[in-house]
């Protein structure tokens, strides 16, 4: 029984759609935690870590007005990663993040996802300006954030780990907060 | 701004306490519980704020997911929030589970039994359940003790995917309860 009722608006890009994560996902989400690619976002994970993750991401979306989406391809209607905003206990501010599956390798699928879904903060959740926190080794990520126009700002510490802080530019976009939660 | 609430649970009352939904003031005393490794050990605690943090989005996940979770426990006469107690049922759980813990500064009142008793009978009579159980670490005396009370009885003992070694009660089945919930009258 999935009765997701998290009221999470869909982003529609070229080729993908931005949507709720739900359940019907776990076996793409556990499979790549499964895997090594997972280690820069937190993982390895077991299935039952990843069904509880699913669950929090939405809880997020409920104690923040804002959170991460999963990542559809239109065509296929798989799912090829995650993206959006975080903003947990122990975040100095909002976060845009992304991970994407091994399906989706060199598409440019990261690139439109963070894209579309920095526009969208900026433009309904007031989200401007916002940071990304990168593993420096995390090579691939710091590409996709210079290519997404963010610059780094400063070194800093997450969880008791390094990791670098990447600013993203103002959108300019117009700013109408959609959702009411802003805890 | 008004806030929107976090789940759709409902509020039921008991003599002493108000069980609802998690709500963001909720968040700190859930946190400072869960931090708490000695108080937390028979539930799984955590050594950092910000998993503790996690684990109150992942109930909030949890009730949309299933349509139940952990309650709030509300203290009738202080407003303040004396515990949890729920339906908890993630991945990797033998069975749909009724859970309970007690805050600081609350034990000793019978809070976790009333509470119990309050939210068995509502999966019972509301959601339909046929059966409970109550997962308990075996070093976990007061569960064991308060399980018995509720008139559950030892089944069987697993490996819990959070826990390890766990002990699964199984709860008496609707029909088998007085009207008021409990078993006292057998006991």
């Amino acid at each position: 029984m999935t009765t997701f009722s998290v009221d999470i608006p869909e982003v529609e890009t070229d080729r993908l759609i931005l949507r709720a994560v739900t359940l019907d996902d776990l076996d793409e989400v556990a499979a790549f935690y499964a895997s090594e690619r997972s280690h820069f976002v937190g993982g390895p994970a077991e299935r039952a870590d990843v069904w509880r993750i699913i669950a929090y991401v939405n809880g997020h979306w409920l104690l923040r007005g804002f959170g991460y989406w999963a990542i559809e391809e239109k065509a296929t209607g798989a799912c090829l990663g995650m993206c959006g905003f975080i903003f947990r206990e122990g975040w100095s501010e909002p976060e845009l993040g992304w991970q994407v599956y091994e399906a989706a390798e060199g598409k440019s699928i990261a690139f439109e996802a963070a894209q579309a879904a920095r526009a969208y903060g900026a433009a309904h959740f007031g989200l401007e300006g916002v940071i990304s926190h990168i593993d420096p080794v995390n090579a691939r990520s710091v590409a996709l954030a210079e290519r997404l126009g963010a610059r780094f700002e400063r070194p800093d510490e997450l969880l008791g780990k390094p990791c670098d802080i990447y600013r993203h530019p103002m959108t300019g976009a117009q700013s109408a907060p959609r959702m009411e939660a802003k805890a | 701004m008004s806030l929107a609430p976090l789940t759709q649970a409902p509020t039921l009352e008991s003599q002493r306490l108000v069980l609802r939904g998690p709500e963001r003031s909720d968040a700190e005393p859930l946190i400072a519980f869960l931090c708490d490794l000695e108080r937390a050990a028979g539930f799984g605690g955590f050594d950092n704020r910000h998993d503790a943090w996690r684990w109150f989005g992942l109930n909030v996940g949890h009730w949309h997911i299933h349509g139940y979770g952990y309650f709030t426990l509300e203290d009738k006469a202080t407003g303040k929030p004396a515990g949890i107690c729920g339906i908890w049922n993630p991945d990797g759980w033998p069975e749909p589970e009724l859970g309970w813990v007690v805050f600081d500064g609350f034990e000793g009142k019978g809070v976790a039994y009333e509470a119990a008793l309050r939210a068995r009978e509502w999966a019972y009579s509301d959601l339909g359940f046929t059966t409970l159980t109550s997962n308990i670490v075996p070093d976990n005396a007061r569960s064991i003790k308060l399980a018995e009370r509720l008139g559950a009885t030892y089944e069987r003992t697993y490996h819990n995917v959070n826990m390890g070694e766990d002990l699964l009660y199984r709860h008496p089945a609707p029909d088998a309860l007085d009207s008021d919930g409990s078993v006292e009258a057998y006991a």
